[in-house]
């Protein structure tokens, strides 16, 4: 009698597991068929074929005080209403930041569209070498490569909570106190596309190359909308 | 025996003769320029390839110029998600190669004091290699769009329909 017993409970067990399984697998089911069914804005789907990585939730940014380059406010405000690239730099950089700006000057020209027209985006080179990159400056160097180029820079915490929230990076190398003007910044190069609600919306890695770029962006502007 | 060893003795005072005859030539320096920058900039950058074409290594022991401060080289590198300029004490260049000085690579920073240097300037630089060697080489100015690029700026008819627009 006792093996029939213990294969009776070893049987009723495999029946409750076996249950069990099947009403995991199915509220997994239901949940992943109610979302694919339920949610159909564009967030939950991303376009295809880009160099750039795009977010598939766009990611709002707040809490930044910075300064532009007429010294007004760069705060969440100023990226909301249309495109806008960040790119993270500083003045002194030889190499990396003018090639950027350069190709930058070049999407420009190849854009469809002109300041002022739906869908035109603005630039921000934001130096995070505020020691030495004053705003007159910066205005200067910006608006050489394109006079609607803005420059931006603030305080280093200020700095700080916008680069925090995108995942930029920068460090100062071999500065010896506040009067060292010897040294150099490093820093991630990345273009950082920001959407028209003022979202992080996009990230494009270098090397930059203005075809790509500017490809990148008309596909991501058509398919999320300049709203 | 004698006769082949005499012949390889002056086979080899013959090799030495033309290899010290072309000991001035050992290095050439090629498409060597430097983008314009905004006038504010305190730095400009410069590039250009170096051909070693010797059977030795040879290093750079300085560069310099007249228009600037100082020159240092630098490489460019990503490193911890950020890019990182290394700078490079006498960079060599390995017999019979050559090492390329371009953006977002290896390049001459040229820091300090200048005058406005726009498209269609020379900066000279003198370089001075630890084989006895000095070269004096201007840098073109340029103001190209982008130098790996070659559409965009004319009618777009080669780049299709990503730049052609305007």
């Amino acid at each position: 009698m006792q093996p029939v017993t213990e294969s009776k409970k070893k049987n009723s067990i495999q029946n409750i597991i076996l249950m069990v399984s099947i009403g995991i697998l199915s509220l997994v089911l239901g949940i992943w068929l109610s979302q694919k069914m339920l949610i159909d804005n564009n967030d939950a789907k991303i376009p295809r074929d880009l160099d750039a990585t795009v977010l598939p939730n766009a990611r709002t940014l707040a809490g930044f005080n910075l300064i532009d380059q007429n010294g007004q406010a760069f705060s969440p405000i100023q990226l909301q209403g249309q495109w806008s690239f960040l790119f993270f730099g500083f003045t002194y950089c030889p190499d990396v930041c003018p090639a950027t700006l350069k190709a930058m000057q070049s999407v420009w020209k190849i854009l469809p569209t002109k300041m002022g027209e739906a869908g035109h985006p603005k630039l921000y080179f934001i130096s995070v070498d505020p020691d030495r990159d004053k705003v007159e400056m910066l205005k200067n160097y910006v608006q050489y490569f394109n006079p609607e180029f803005n420059g931006v820079t603030g305080k280093l915490d200020e700095l700080d909570k916008l680069t925090n929230q995108i995942g930029i990076l920068y460090g100062y190398d071999d500065k010896e106190g506040e009067n060292d003007k010897e040294y150099t910044v490093n820093h991630s190069a990345q273009l950082i596309l920001i959407d028209p609600k003022g979202r992080m919306r996009a990230v494009i890695s270098p090397p930059h190359i203005a075809e790509t770029i500017s490809s990148n962006f008309q596909t991501i502007r058509l398919f999320y909308g300049d709203e | 025996m004698i006769l082949i060893k005499l012949l390889n003795r002056i086979f080899f005072v013959f090799l030495f003769l033309i290899s010290t005859a072309n000991a001035a030539d050992s290095l050439t320096i090629e498409n060597a320029w430097s983008p314009e920058a905004p006038p504010v900039a305190k730095v400009l950058a410069g590039y250009m390839k170096i051909n070693n074409l010797s059977n030795k290594d040879i290093k750079i022991k300085s560069v310099k110029s007249n228009l600037f401060e100082r020159i240092e080289i630098h490489n460019t590198e990503m490193k911890d998600g950020m890019m990182k300029m290394v700078k490079q004490e006498n960079l060599t260049i390995k017999a019979n190669a050559n090492v390329e000085l371009k953006p977002g690579g290896l390049h001459m920073m040229l820091i300090g004091k200048r005058k406005l240097i726009t498209a269609g300037s020379l900066i000279d630089v003198t370089l001075t290699f630890d084989n006895g060697d000095t070269i004096t080489q201007n840098l073109m100015v340029k103001n190209d769009e982008q130098p790996q690029m070659k559409c965009g700026s004319m009618s777009g008819s080669k780049c299709g329909s990503k730049c052609g627009s305007k």
